[in-house]
């Protein structure tokens, strides 16, 4: 059985490794990118089951790269979840909602409650 | 409507103001400020404080219930020490204007916080930081009473991408957006 391939966007290398870790020893296939741009660029060629975006990066932010994916009709559909230390009011959780936006988490996670999430997202 | 009871059952507020409209609108909410108890914290980051004093005082506001952070004029040359008012070294000294207003907070009683205006920081940061410095603003421990109003200028000399990326970053963690400028 194909793997679900899940894409980490985040500034923080060492927070991306971790992500990485965890949702591989979990049977994820991962790839990353550094940034809003570099995840737009990366999903030229590829395809992901899920996003999982950084909310505050410099740069592109989550929101603009989420309102981004969802422009493009090619990854339009994709699914996307925050991962952030951001706590969103309730405007910022209406315009997650309008974003389709599949969840967010908040840092610092727990490693086994992201895989759980991450699991529940991909159904 | 009706901004005082905006800004009393709200404690993060953005506030779009219009250019042209700037001065009037600022000082009708900071009249509806000077209507609570609490002294107003007003950090000053497109004009000087005195330039703000002067404005306050010829609109017959109570300058006694203000306390001012200038990140502006130390920036330029050394101000005369004034006891109302903490001068930070330059408008990027983020973490500098977030001690300013933790003492403004805990030891003046500070009970609001308005930054006039958020948007001119992106004459010197980047969006993302000036996102990261008013969410960590949110969270400080020892203000969850204390209201933070931040001004937003539409259509003012901030190019119009940057300021409607700003925008919409602080939207996610603001209770309320008040448009005036519209």
């Amino acid at each position: 059985m194909a793997k679900n391939k899940i894409m980490v966007v985040d500034d923080e290398p060492h927070l991306v490794e971790l992500v990485k870790a965890v949702l591989e020893s979990n049977g994820f296939e991962v790839t990353t990118a550094g940034g809003g741009n570099e995840c737009l660029d990366k999903l030229k060629d590829n395809e992901p089951d899920l996003i999982i975006l950084d909310m505050m990066m410099p740069g592109m932010s989550g929101r603009e790269t989420c309102e981004k994916i969802r422009e493009n009709p090619k990854t339009k559909d994709l699914k996307v979840a925050f991962l952030t230390v951001a706590r969103f009011s309730e405007i910022g959780k209406k315009t997650l909602e309008k974003m389709n936006v599949a969840d967010y988490i908040t840092k610092p996670f727990d490693n086994d409650d992201l895989a759980w999430r991450v699991k529940k997202i991909l159904g | 409507m009706n901004i005082i009871e905006e800004i009393v059952k709200n404690q993060f507020l953005l506030i779009l103001l219009h250019e042209e409209e700037y001065l009037k609108q600022l000082e009708e909410i900071v009249k509806s400020l000077e209507k609570t108890n609490k002294k107003i914290c007003y950090v000053c980051l497109s004009k000087p404080y005195t330039d703000i004093l002067e404005m306050l005082k010829d609109k017959e506001i109570n300058t006694d219930k203000f306390f001012f952070i200038d990140v502006l004029s130390s920036h330029y040359k050394a101000p005369a020490p004034a006891n109302n008012c903490i001068f930070v070294p330059a408008p990027t000294a983020l973490e500098y204007i977030k001690v300013a207003i933790a003492k403004a907070v805990n030891e003046m009683d500070c009970g609001a916080v308005i930054f006039d205006t958020i948007s001119t920081l992106l004459i010197y940061e980047e969006c993302s930081s000036i996102v990261r410095f008013t969410h960590e603003l949110s969270l400080e421990k020892n203000q969850e009473n204390v209201k933070k109003l931040f001004i937003v200028l539409k259509d003012g000399t901030i190019p119009k991408v940057d300021n409607e990326e700003l925008l919409k970053d602080l939207s996610m963690f603001a209770d309320k957006t008040i448009d005036l400028a519209s």
